[in-house]
């Protein structure tokens, strides 16, 4: 999972490292804007994501001794950022979501692909991201980590603290609450017609 | 991961089918569900379908639709660029520190000190638990009383900080300071005076403090509050109702001061009233046959000459006391002589530890004989018990790194990183160690400094305290390369600081070599203590700042829309 077009910036961390404030300088740099979209996008407010941005690479100062240089550097950072983010969320106990038992309760029914198709050809980029911000805590989290971030399943599992074996699950829920938002339909969130 | 029946056929359900896009299923399951989506339609738009959402989501995720905050794009960056002139200035600023410090006052002092024959190991607590240093000092509790309350509107903004916005907070913390600031006052008024030679005319009063710099200051008026004076010459004749704080290099009294004198210069003469205590740190302070003190006396420096009248005690670091009036508490002297003339009377204990005994006329009145104790270089280290002090110190310092490390771990870590760089935390160590004494010395001649000075005073020692640790850690280090965790940093914390312990209790019995790496040590840990503290301080907000340009996000290697699993 490293990041296209910014390569991995091995001599940058090293310096940093160090205590280079140049090279620390340049993580931010490169690293600050995908960061601040991520918490954005997983934290409800904007000044969240601002304070979050912040506070996460003010952690990193203290994290970097601990990254290990053969993995990619963006992967860890959002790793990090997510474990943050999903910290700060559970603080505030707006974990709105089912718990991990109700997730077993999911019916897996076979919505109407047609239905579905068409609700994702009419809606627009802003509109997802208006329905995102509609999403509990784990649901948004889940499909930040996965869909943005692009962290594994055994990673999202491990951020939210859930079974890898749900985290399919939780991700489908997600799935489902955003149709909910996007449609207003809650027929279309239980899997039923849409 | 069932297959629904509907329309007299089996269909996948969505859970399986997301599963299949995120390549989650074994490659047996994969292979079926390929197969299936072949033949099944229905399947096959659902699948299509949830591809179609998954790259939707990606989309809308990784739109830039708002840039960077300015906050966020300044975030480090100002400190980056700030960096670069700041060391200079740093380096400057010690050098210039270090030059003015010794030559106007450790020079002098250490000549004076090294003549009294007392290294004044316990000057400190001497001072702080004379009664007389905190005689007169009620005036300040007001200034404490308002430092409190900012320090609580800070505290409450930090607090709601969550729940209002961020522009709130910063409203209600100025609203908060600006209505402390406007809170009345009393009816004192301050009022300011310079040019050549300063003056407050003998019909004049002044309601309210009054500064007086200027080449040479005279009161020969009133003044209803506190003087504060800086000049060559200072001549006191009329009347203070306050406290006189002065910098100068004589000070005369002639007049009436009800308050206290809190002075630093070269002379000061007491021919007039005095209606409290004297704190001098200078060459001599003498009170006149005509002068009355009606409190004590503090002085650090060169001769205190007693021919009139003083009320309370006498603490004394110096060279010599000469006392041939009226004492009327105790005396209690650390330097080289003792002079108790035919027409003294003290009335309290006369305590004197210096190079000979006191020299006593016959007809001095004292309440009792003069308890003498000869000064002497002590060469403890030859005895047993400074070794078991020693170690009990060093276990001591250690669990006061070990609470420290596990309250701020974030902070302590940067402060060993910082220490790492070697350069630049001795540089700024060598400005911190000898410029805060400094500036708090200067604080000392306004009224809202004097808080000020013992808050950062007190700040220094705790840093002098922490310093032998952070080199401790930085040893530590060294030796057992970094840790990961609090423990481990803990654990080579105190390995290193036995180390410097164990190293550098000798090194002290060496004169010079001892002195420089105490001191080193010293500058290095404090530096660091600074150099972490100053990062700490590096996120400021910076408003209405452009913010930077756009960086493009990094799309993540999504993947949905890939080649399928075969």
């Amino acid at each position: 999972m490293s990041a296209p077009g910014i390569t991995e910036p091995t001599e940058a961390i090293t310096r940093a490292r160090a205590g280079d404030v140049e090279a620390w300088g340049e993580l931010y740099r490169d690293y600050a804007p995908a960061i601040f979209r991520f918490c954005r996008r997983a934290l409800p407010t904007r000044e969240d994501a601002e304070d979050a941005t912040m506070e996460i690479f003010m952690k990193l100062k203290d994290k970097l001794v601990q990254y290990d240089s053969t993995r990619s550097f963006s992967a860890w950072l959002y790793k990090v950022s997510a474990n943050h983010c999903w910290d700060m969320l559970r603080r505030r106990k707006i974990r709105q979501d089912k718990e991990t038992d109700d997730l077993d309760n999911l019916p897996l029914e076979h919505p109407d692909p047609s239905q579905l198709d068409m609700l994702i050809e009419q809606r627009t980029s802003e509109e997802v991201r208006k329905a995102l911000d509609k999403l509990g805590g784990r649901a948004r989290m889940a499909l930040v980590m996965r869909y943005y971030s692009d962290m594994s399943y055994d990673e999202i599992a491990d951020a939210l603290g859930v079974r890898r074996a749900f985290v399919g699950v939780v991700l489908l829920r997600a799935r489902h609450e955003l149709r909910q938002a996007l449609e207003g339909n809650a027929a279309l969130a239980a899997g039923g017609a849409l | 991961m069932s297959e629904v029946p509907k329309d007299n056929m089996k269909h996948l359900d969505e859970m399986t089918l997301l599963l299949y896009i995120e390549r989650q299923l074994d490659r047996a399951r994969g292979l079926e569900v390929s197969a299936h989506t072949q033949e099944c339609d229905e399947c096959s738009t659902l699948l299509r379908a949830l591809e179609r959402e998954s790259r939707l989501l990606t989309r809308a995720m990784l739109e830039e639709d708002e840039p960077l905050p300015s906050r966020l794009a300044q975030f480090q960056e100002r400190a980056r660029k700030s960096m670069q002139w700041i060391w200079g200035l740093v380096f400057g600023l010690a050098a210039t520190g270090v030059y003015a410090l010794y030559t106007e006052y450790i020079q002098p002092w250490q000549q004076q000190l090294e003549a009294a024959g007392f290294g004044g190991s316990n000057l400190l607590g001497l001072l702080i638990f004379q009664g007389a240093m905190w005689k007169g000092w009620q005036s300040m509790i007001t200034l404490l009383e308002v430092l409190a309350m900012v320090t609580l509107a800070g505290l409450g903004a930090m607090f709601f900080r969550r729940r209002i916005r961020r522009g709130s907070a910063l409203a209600l913390v100025f609203a908060g300071f600006c209505t402390v600031l406007a809170l009345p006052t009393g009816a004192s008024a301050t009022e300011k005076r310079g040019g050549q030679n300063p003056t407050v005319g003998k019909e004049e009063t002044i309601k309210g403090d009054v500064y007086l710099a200027g080449d040479r200051v005279r009161v020969e008026g009133t003044v209803d509050g506190d003087v504060f004076a800086a000049g060559k010459d200072i001549d006191i004749d009329g009347h203070v109702t306050g406290d006189v704080i002065s910098a100068g290099r004589y000070l005369r009294i002639r007049g009436t001061v009800d308050g206290n004198v809190r002075s630093c210069g070269n002379t000061a003469v007491i021919s007039g009233n005095l209606g409290k205590n004297i704190m001098w740190f200078g060459d001599a302070v003498t009170v006149d046959a005509t002068g009355k003190v009606g409190g004590g006396v503090t002085m650090f420096g060169g001769t205190l000459a007693i021919d009139g009248h003083l009320n309370r005690d006498i603490l004394f670091y110096g060279e010599e006391v000469n006392v041939n009036g009226a004492v009327g508490g105790s005396i209690r002297e650390k330097g080289n002589m003792m002079i108790i003339g035919s027409n003294a009377q003290v009335d309290g204990p006369v305590k004197f530890e210096g190079n000979k005994p006191a020299d006593v006329a016959p007809g001095a009145k004292l309440a009792s004989p003069v308890e003498f104790k000869q000064m002497e270089k002590k060469r403890e280290y030859r005895q047993s018990h400074y070794y078991i002090w020693r170690v009990i110190w060093t276990a001591a310092f250690v669990l006061f790194g070990m609470v420290l490390f596990l309250l701020v771990p974030g902070f302590a870590r940067e402060t060993v990183n910082a220490a790492e760089l070697y350069g630049a935390p001795i540089g700024l160590g060598i400005l911190v160690f000898f410029g805060v004494p400094l500036a708090a010395i200067i604080a000392c001649f306004t009224v809202v400094g004097i808080p000020l000075a013992v808050f950062v005073a007190g700040f220094w020692i705790l840093m002098l305290c922490c310093a032998e640790i952070v080199v401790g850690a930085v040893i530590g280090n060294l030796i057992l390369g970094r840790a990961t965790d609090t423990w481990g940093m803990i654990g080579r914390m105190a390995l290193g600081f036995v180390i410097v312990r164990i190293v550098y209790t000798p090194l002290a019995h060496v004169h010079v070599v001892g002195l420089l790496a105490g001191l080193g040590i010293w500058m290095w840990g404090m530096g660091a203590i600074s150099l972490a503290l100053y990062r700490r301080l590096q996120p400021v907000i910076a408003p209405n700042v452009p913010s930077a340009p756009y960086t493009p996000p990094m799309p993540p290697n999504t993947t949905v829309g890939g080649p399928l699993p075969a």
